[in-house]
């Protein structure tokens, strides 16, 4: 039951599919990367890229890329399939400008009144710290402000549509809910939603409430981990600042039953010798 | 004891030669730092070392699967005569679970008394590797490779002394090129891997990107700490790491 919230009409042919792009031969350093997902229900479409045909017979839930493209500006245009030209734009033309090295996704989704429309999210690709994951929820869906809902507890509150929120994680499988803003009945799940350490996970809620198909999509960023700062990384007082106080306490006892015994008995002096030695 | 190398032991008798330095004599004996070993390690301040890893550029790498990095040559923006690269397109469904490593259950280290159970650690609040404060229980760093994974460093570490005495994975130091370092694995056959070097990384030049690698050759690295102890920090100058390969 639950898989069947998420986008699963493509099909395993999708998975293999490979299309060719109107694009530049080879990833260069500096590159934008560019995904594009198809989040409007019920449409099958062809993306543009600068007049040229770059996703064919592209299918609702289905997530191409990335692409790798020169920074700059680009026309992105969405037609019905089978379209001769980008001139008869169902979505767009709109202008997106992709910085060097920035990584994007195009959304062809409807907007929250149920209008086709295109957004270009930024995705943060910045290292993760260590042992985390983030999640970011984006409401592309024909639906009213939402609440994310983590076990039944809002985790992320009245997003609307095209908004975005960002959330940074221990690892885990999340059974996630949507719901309409400060309600906890769910319009969309719950579904398990994989946080994996070092990875970005972006899940994306679209369709229509009204037309009683939304559901979620998911596109991941793999390679953002980073590495611990120390091994074994002692000294981590900050944390566990109650059980410092005490322990302080004993600590200083100790100390000053020490010196006595050490003072007392000139080993100081002695053992400092020893020191000079080596 | 190896010339450079510091027991803990030794560490805390130096430590009065300071006048007026019991306090951290103290702290010595009840807070052995980098090898808290007891049944309620206190936490000492933290020190000034080890930030977070790097800020080298994120990497990029983006999609459910594995994508081959992009190739880092300078071509310039290709002619539409070029070959048309292709853009993969797949359902956006969550991706499968990546097939899991089994996990390492035991290490021993030949011609030592190194025997442990290994468990998987992850990472502290602080952003520290995550050790468990027995001293005869090593860890393994559960969101790198695991031992016998196709690429990687899998990460074993265990502290180097207790409250009262030095633990086994002192003599890690003094291992030499060609012991042997067997791995138990839960569910999986045991691997035998073979040392090829000993070193020192000192803890102010940590190099977390490169001992927690998740790319290249695949090696298992056994740490602890190691090198001078420091007073003033509380903890070891260096860490000590073994690499060792698959036999």
């Amino acid at each position: 039951m639950r898989n069947t919230i998420f986008t699963a009409g493509a099909g395993a042919a999708a998975i293999a599919a490979a299309i060719a792009l109107a694009g530049p031969a080879q990833a260069a350093e500096g590159d934008a990367q560019l995904s594009v997902l198809h989040g409007v229900p019920g449409l099958t479409v062809d993306v543009w890229v600068n007049g040229e045909r770059t996703l064919d017979d592209f299918t609702p839930g289905t997530l191409a890329g990335p692409l790798a493209l020169p920074a700059g500006a680009y026309d992105l245009a969405i037609t019905a399939s089978d379209a001769a030209d980008a001139s008869a734009a169902v979505i767009g033309p709109v202008s997106v400008t992709l910085a060097a090295n920035g990584n994007y996704t195009a959304v062809a989704n409807l907007d929250a009144a149920g209008k086709p429309t295109a957004n270009l999210f930024t995705n943060n690709v910045s290292q993760i710290e260590a042992g985390k994951g983030k999640l970011t929820v984006r409401h592309t869906a024909a639906a009213p402000a939402v609440d994310v809902l983590a076990g039944g507890t809002a985790v992320i509150s009245n997003l609307a549509n095209p908004n975005e929120q960002t959330l940074t994680l221990d690892p885990g499988t999340i059974p996630a809910a949507v719901a309409a803003a400060g309600t906890t009945a769910p319009v969309i799940g719950p579904a398990d939603v994989t946080v994996a350490e070092g990875t970005h996970t972006i899940v994306y809620a679209w369709g229509s409430l009204t037309d009683k198909n939304l559901q979620l999509a998911v596109q991941t960023i793999e390679g953002l981990h980073s590495a611990p700062g120390s091994v074994p990384g002692a000294l981590d007082g900050s944390a566990k600042t109650a059980a410092v106080e005490p322990a302080a306490i004993a600590l200083g006892f100790g100390a000053i039953a020490i010196a006595l015994l050490f003072g007392g008995m000139g080993a100081a002096r002695a053992l400092g010798g020893l020191r000079k030695q080596r | 004891m190896n010339r450079g190398t510091t027991t803990a032991g030794e560490s805390r008798r130096r430590s009065f030669d300071f006048a007026g330095a019991a306090f951290l004599v103290a702290a010595a004996l009840l807070l052995p730092a980098c090898a808290p070993a007891g049944p309620t390690p206190p936490q000492p301040p933290a020190a000034a070392s080890s930030p977070a890893a790097t800020s080298s550029p994120a990497a990029t790498a983006d999609g459910a699967t594995s994508p081959p990095a992009p190739p880092a040559t300078t071509a310039p923006a290709a002619s539409p005569e070029a070959a048309a690269p292709v853009v993969p397109v797949r359902p956006a469904t969550p991706p499968a679970a990546a097939p899991q490593e089994p996990a390492p259950t035991s290490l021993t280290v030949a011609g030592t008394s190194i025997d442990f159970p290994v468990v998987p650690g992850g990472v502290s609040d602080e952003g520290a590797m995550e050790i468990p404060d027995a001293f005869d229980l090593a860890a393994w760093y559960r969101f790198g490779p695991a031992p016998g994974a196709t690429a990687g460093t899998a990460v074993i570490a265990g502290h180097i002394d207790t409250k009262s005495d030095n633990a086994p994975f002192s003599q890690l130091k003094s291992l030499a090129a060609g012991t042997a370092i067997r791995v138990g694995r839960d569910g999986a056959p045991a691997l035998n891997y073979r040392v090829v070097k000993v070193e020192l990384m000192a803890k102010d030049s940590f190099d977390g990107e490169a001992l927690f690698r998740r790319s290249g050759p695949h090696e298992l690295k056994v740490v602890t700490c190691g090198g001078r102890w420091l007073d003033e920090r509380m903890d070891y100058s260096d860490n000590v790491i073994v690499t060792a390969v698959l036999e």
